[in-house]
């Protein structure tokens, strides 16, 4: 979904912003945020200034701690290897729906869902004009697993092969339908075989320890994109200039400046910038006030989602089937929505909308105090105080503990006595794979656009199952058999189908309540068309995004 | 002038010991006191200084009588979201639609007490080391003070910072970690105090009559030494409230929903276009701290002898 903001309020008076940032200056001189970037006018960072379109600057804050495809797992990352590397697959836009292919010309699949063929083109080039073949491919795949990266993990079961010049056979050791979106990830980006080697790279099993390459491809690209390295400054910039031996259609702005800066600066650069300039971290309540020129392309990909353990050792309340009806029914979904701004909204399931499978959001609980207080009576819990832990961080521009907040404020309503404890973010993941967490709140993005890798995080067996120690019961195993057919599903009718069937058994018998909906955000000036949010991961398609 | 934190921990034992300057003029005394009356009636006129005493003196007030002057609960959720100064709401709403002004005024109920309570207990403990380090001197006198050099190696918020994360977001905590980095200072000035009395008649004469160390301590030092602590403390009042809202501001103070001014002013930094959420919290920690350093001044002036007002 890609929407024009028509009403948007102008900026407040700069001085009033300047007395606030003066007031939190004065607390103690710690000011949020880690941006190295001024916010300084839009559009002369990179030479874009005056909507020329020769280049194009882009402001994010920075997270990710390589370019090697294979070792990559952070927003930064995947945004730029996407645009330095093509893979077998790829997405158009934010239509995540359906995997198009990119080097592949297309692919097979077998009728028992274990086997996809992919054919290769026969025009596709490396940056150095050299011939992308079978061999880069099996190459570039089999390092990724060896490598051992942190994205490896969504591979296992899958092997690799390359009968001939312009085939790749990717086997499953079960029947799945993710394999053409798994070969869309950045992970699986097709490194130049004989380059790579050259500076340290190699597939053997041993990759884990004896592949060296990461400082090469973290200061060159060896892919075939449409765009090549220019310089990568970790801290500032990352500066991409178009690939002049690009097979494909060549991009439309020469240069891409990658500019270090944290969302408010951007939302100052975007207000006020007369060029060709991009913003990827103004959402939620940021949106609010940006000028009417701008615009906005937003897809509702992310989830948030309280958990509750079910150990009654660890909390009699959340184990208690019946307190957390009492917390459903407590909860004000609509406000809690409002919270996110215009990208928030209410959730009818697990999913959120820009995934297949999705339920309406009229689906969704609604706010019913008479019963929650009821259910909480007949809990016998009573209101002793229940450790509410969250991550005190501000996610696509809503602060984690204004969610937080307003939940504890809506179950006290109630009578339910929630006890919030915001924790560091280092600390809170600490907490959470400890398996002792009473109640948290998480913020939970798709790492790859297929509804199944939720269904297999959640359900009974998976990581987050197990930090709520969800093992057994009526209910898990009504969910296990869900997930069962979710996953072994390979028809797109019969996958929403079952996911509906998922979600159903999960909202009535599972210790997790998603209470909202959000977006992400692509910001654009009026002088650049095409700047699309995808869910896919990597944000937006840099080549794809155009002077208007 | 105010004496900042770091000249303060700069001091040589010569210049603490300078602090209280003994005199063999018996007339000196009552000479002393006629001056200081003047120059404390002199001082306490600067228009500076009664401003920073009404300020102070409302903010007290609005402390105490919090429940009588908030229009709204302070906690109280709305959907009235970032509602703009004016109307309903004096200093508008936050992102839950709390009432600004209500929080404010209720976050006088949470910073003050809880500064007064860090100077305190710091002036306390830090006063206790600094008495038992200027009298028994030797092994024990030297450990402590080194001790205290040791906390002035780490820049004040950092460590408070560690110790508030370490032991975990909590008002009790907070308070801890602000105890444990603000003592030294106390300890260092009142060691300077009773290195400059230890050698007096008085002591000399109480110890020939056989009054043992202790009630000596308790008797004829502390009394005779507090004086330069009391003032610091009024200066590190503001310090102390700073140093909270800092902590708070990073997430280490009072647990949410608490009204509290740092954490208050850290919301009001998600959206900088809604200024009101974080000014006013603001103004109101800027109001309360410039009051408690120019008193602190005024009180430095009044009894510093190195002071133009003090001479």
């Amino acid at each position: 979904m890609s929407i024009a903001i028509s009403s948007a309020r102008g900026l407040r008076p700069t001085r009033y912003a300047a007395v606030a940032v003066g007031a939190a200056v004065l607390v103690s001189g710690c000011t949020a945020g880690s941006s190295s970037s001024s916010g300084g006018s839009g559009g002369n960072g990179g030479g874009g200034g005056g909507g020329g379109g020769e280049t194009l600057l882009v402001n994010t804050s920075f997270v990710y701690s390589t370019l090697d495809p294979a070792r990559a797992y952070e927003q930064t990352g995947y945004l730029t290897i996407h645009s330095l590397c093509d893979t077998l697959m790829t997405f158009d836009g934010g239509n995540v729906g359906e995997p198009l292919p990119e080097l592949a010309e297309g692919f097979e699949v077998s009728e028992d869902g274990t086997t996809y063929t992919f054919t290769l083109r026969d025009d596709a080039v490396f940056s150095d004009g050299s011939p992308v073949t079978s061999e880069d491919v099996l190459f570039s795949l089999n390092r990724m697993m060896n490598v051992k990266g942190s994205g490896s993990a969504f591979f296992e079961g899958l092997e690799f092969s390359a009968p001939d010049e312009s085939t790749v056979v990717v086997t499953a050791d079960r029947p799945t339908a993710e394999v053409p979106t798994l070969m869309a990830m950045p992970v699986t980006s097709i490194l130049n075989q004989e380059v790579a080697t050259a500076n340290g790279a190699t597939d053997a099993e041993d990759a884990e320890t004896a592949d060296t390459a990461q400082t090469f491809l973290d200061s060159t690209s060896a892919c075939a994109g449409p765009y090549v390295l220019e310089r990568n400054d970790p801290g500032n910039e990352i500066v991409l200039t178009a690939n002049e031996e690009y097979w494909g259609e060549a991009p439309g702005y020469s240069r891409v400046v990658i500019r270090n800066a944290d969302a408010q600066n951007q939302k100052l650069a975007i207000s006020r910038s007369q060029g060709d300039e991009i913003a990827l971290d103004v959402t939620g309540n940021l949106l609010d006030g940006l000028p009417e020129s701008v615009n906005v392309s937003q897809v509702e990909d992310t989830l948030y989602m309280l958990y509750m353990s079910t150990d009654p050792a660890i909390s009699p309340a959340t184990s208690n089937p019946d307190w957390r009806a009492a917390l459903r029914s407590s909860l004000d979904y609509e406000g809690l929505a409002g919270l996110y701004g215009q990208g928030g909204d209410r959730l009818g399931g697990f999913l959120a909308n820009a995934y297949p499978g999705s339920l309406p959001v009229e689906e969704g609980p609604e706010r019913d105090l008479d019963a929650a207080r009821a259910s909480l009576e007949a809990s016998g819990v009573g209101d002793e105080p229940v450790r509410f832990i969250y991550p005190s961080i501000t996610y696509r521009g809503v602060d984690l503990g204004t969610v937080a907040t307003k939940i504890q404020g809506d179950a006290a309503e109630a009578g339910i006595n929630l006890e919030l404890t915001p924790l560091a973010l280092p600390a809170f993941l600490e907490e959470q794979r400890g398996g002792s967490v009473v109640m948290g709140l998480t913020p939970h993005a798709l790492i790859y656009p297929r509804p199944e890798s939720l269904v297999r995080q959640l359900s009974p067996g998976g990581v987050n199952a197990e930090r709520v120690r969800w093992s057994d019961g009526p209910a898990a195993e009504e969910v296990t058999a869900a997930a069962e057919r979710v996953l072994t599903a390979v028809d797109g009718t019969e996958l929403e189908s079952a996911l509906v069937d998922w979600q159903q058994a999960m909202r009535d018998g599972s210790p997790y309540l998603p209470v909202a909906q959000n977006s992400g955000s692509v910001v654009s000036t009026e002088d650049v068309a095409d700047a699309e949010y995808t869910p896919a991961g990597w944000i937006l398609d840099l080549a794809a995004v155009e002077p208007a | 002038m105010t004496r900042t934190h770091s000249s303060l921990t700069e001091l040589t034992e010569e210049q603490e010991a300078a602090t209280v300057t003994p005199s063999d003029d018996p007339a000196a005394p009552r000479r002393r006191w006629w001056q200081a009356r003047t120059e404390a009636s002199r001082i306490w006129r600067q228009p500076v200084v009664v401003v920073a005493l009404l300020v102070a003196g409302a903010w007290l007030v609005v402390a105490i009588a919090a429940p009588l002057l908030a229009p709204f609960d302070p906690l109280q959720q709305s959907s009235d979201v970032y509602a703009s100064p004016g109307g309903d709401h004096l200093f508008g709403t936050d992102a839950l639609g709390r009432d600004v002004l209500s929080r404010v005024i209720y976050g006088a109920r949470l910073s003050i007490p809880l500064a007064l309570t860090i100077v305190l207990c710091a002036l306390a403990f830090g006063g206790l080391l600094g008495l038992v380090a200027g009298y028994v001197r030797g092994i024990i006198g030297e450990s402590i003070m080194r001790l205290t050099d040791l906390f002035f190696a780490f820049p004040q918020i950092i460590l408070a910072m560690a110790v508030a994360a370490a032991f975990g977001p909590s008002t009790l905590n907070a308070v801890v970690a602000l105890v444990i980095v603000s003592w030294p200072i106390y300890a260092r000035v009142i060691r300077g105090a009773v290195l400059s009395i230890r050698s007096e008649d008085y002591l000399n004469a109480s110890r020939m009559l056989g009054v043992g160390p202790v009630a000596a301590l308790r008797r004829d030092v502390m009394p005779n030494s507090f004086g330069p602590a009391v003032v610091l403390a009024t200066l590190e009042l503001g310090n102390s409230m700073l140093l909270l809202a800092a902590l708070s501001f990073l997430g280490l103070g009072p647990r949410p929903p608490a009204a509290e001014w740092g954490a208050m002013i850290a919301l009001g930094t998600n959206d900088i276009s809604r200024w009101w959420v974080s000014v006013f919290p603001g103004l109101a920690i800027l109001t309360v701290v410039m009051a408690c350093n120019i008193i602190g001044d005024a009180l430095r002036d009044r009894f510093d002898p190195q002071s133009v007002g003090g001479r």
